[in-house]
């Protein structure tokens, strides 16, 4: 088990290629609509959560399947910077930024620590995204 | 809006089905079989299929975003996931305002399941227009 800690350690700090995409109002509906959120304002303006939709917000690292049997999610960190609206052209660009094992009450957990940013058609950081996943 | 430290926010009531959840899949381009394959589900530990953690960080920030209306934004949110939620069982948003400090607020926000277990746990901090 240590070789495939080992494995994903190697990869803390290093970037993923980012991931290009529109924000697209009938995706903010569909989204909208799939939370029960009815809000008009989603028509046009993501919600808090919207862009882990947008491009992979927490990647389940195919090498961290040998370890445990599932994925959990233990959380997530929004920070916002600017709002983003319909026809926004998102870039996320995303790293590993830690992995880590714990004693858990049934055996060892697997951490992950995944960061994306996210930068908008002007070049600006419109939000930034911490999730852990967790294999058990 | 005038914000003040103990002040709760209106609570938010929500009723995921396993429809839901599947609808949920689809917008968020999440599809973890232990979100609507009741026997992946069980194969894997779980009493059958679960909201999705980001589902009910969505459940909190529309009891945030409800509440703010446009007297303010949010700048920061966090969720942690502590406990598993199923379908068919109501998810009760809850918040307060836990510091005030002149146009930021700290909020405590939590969901509870219907035992009255807080599976979320979350904090954010929001910046009101003067």
């Amino acid at each position: 088990m240590s070789s495939v800690l080992d494995r994903l350690r190697a990869r803390i700090g290093v970037g993923e290629a980012p991931v290009e995409a529109t924000v697209e109002a009938g995706h903010l509906e569909r989204f909208a609509e799939a939370v029960g959120d009815p809000n008009p304002r989603w028509r046009s303006e993501a919600p808090p959560t919207f862009l882990v939709a947008l491009a992979p917000a927490m990647v389940h690292l195919a090498e961290a399947e040998e370890y445990g049997k599932g994925w959990l999610n233990g959380g997530n960190r929004f920070e916002y910077f600017e709002p983003v609206r319909a026809g926004d052209r998102i870039t996320a660009t995303g790293r590993v930024a830690d992995v880590y094992e714990k004693q858990g009450s049934s055996g060892n957990l697997l951490f992950i620590i995944f960061e994306t940013d996210y930068v908008n058609q002007q070049g600006r950081t419109v939000a930034r995204l911490r999730g852990t996943a967790i294999r058990r | 809006m005038k914000l003040t430290v103990g002040q709760e926010l209106p609570e938010l009531i929500k009723h995921p089905t396993t429809r839901q959840l599947v609808q949920y899949a689809g917008a968020q381009g999440d599809f973890y079989e232990i979100h609507y394959d009741q026997s992946y589900a069980t194969s894997v530990g779980l009493p059958g299929v679960i909201l999705h953690g980001l589902l009910k960080a969505a459940f909190l920030g529309q009891l945030v975003t409800e509440w703010l209306g446009d007297q303010g934004t949010m700048k920061t949110f966090e969720v942690s996931y502590r406990g598993i939620d199923e379908p068919g069982r109501p998810y009760r948003c809850r918040g307060r305002v836990v510091k005030v400090d002149g146009d930021q607020a700290e909020l405590e926000l939590w969901g509870e399941d219907s035992g009255g277990n807080r599976t979320t746990v979350g904090s954010a901090t929001v910046e009101m227009k003067g």
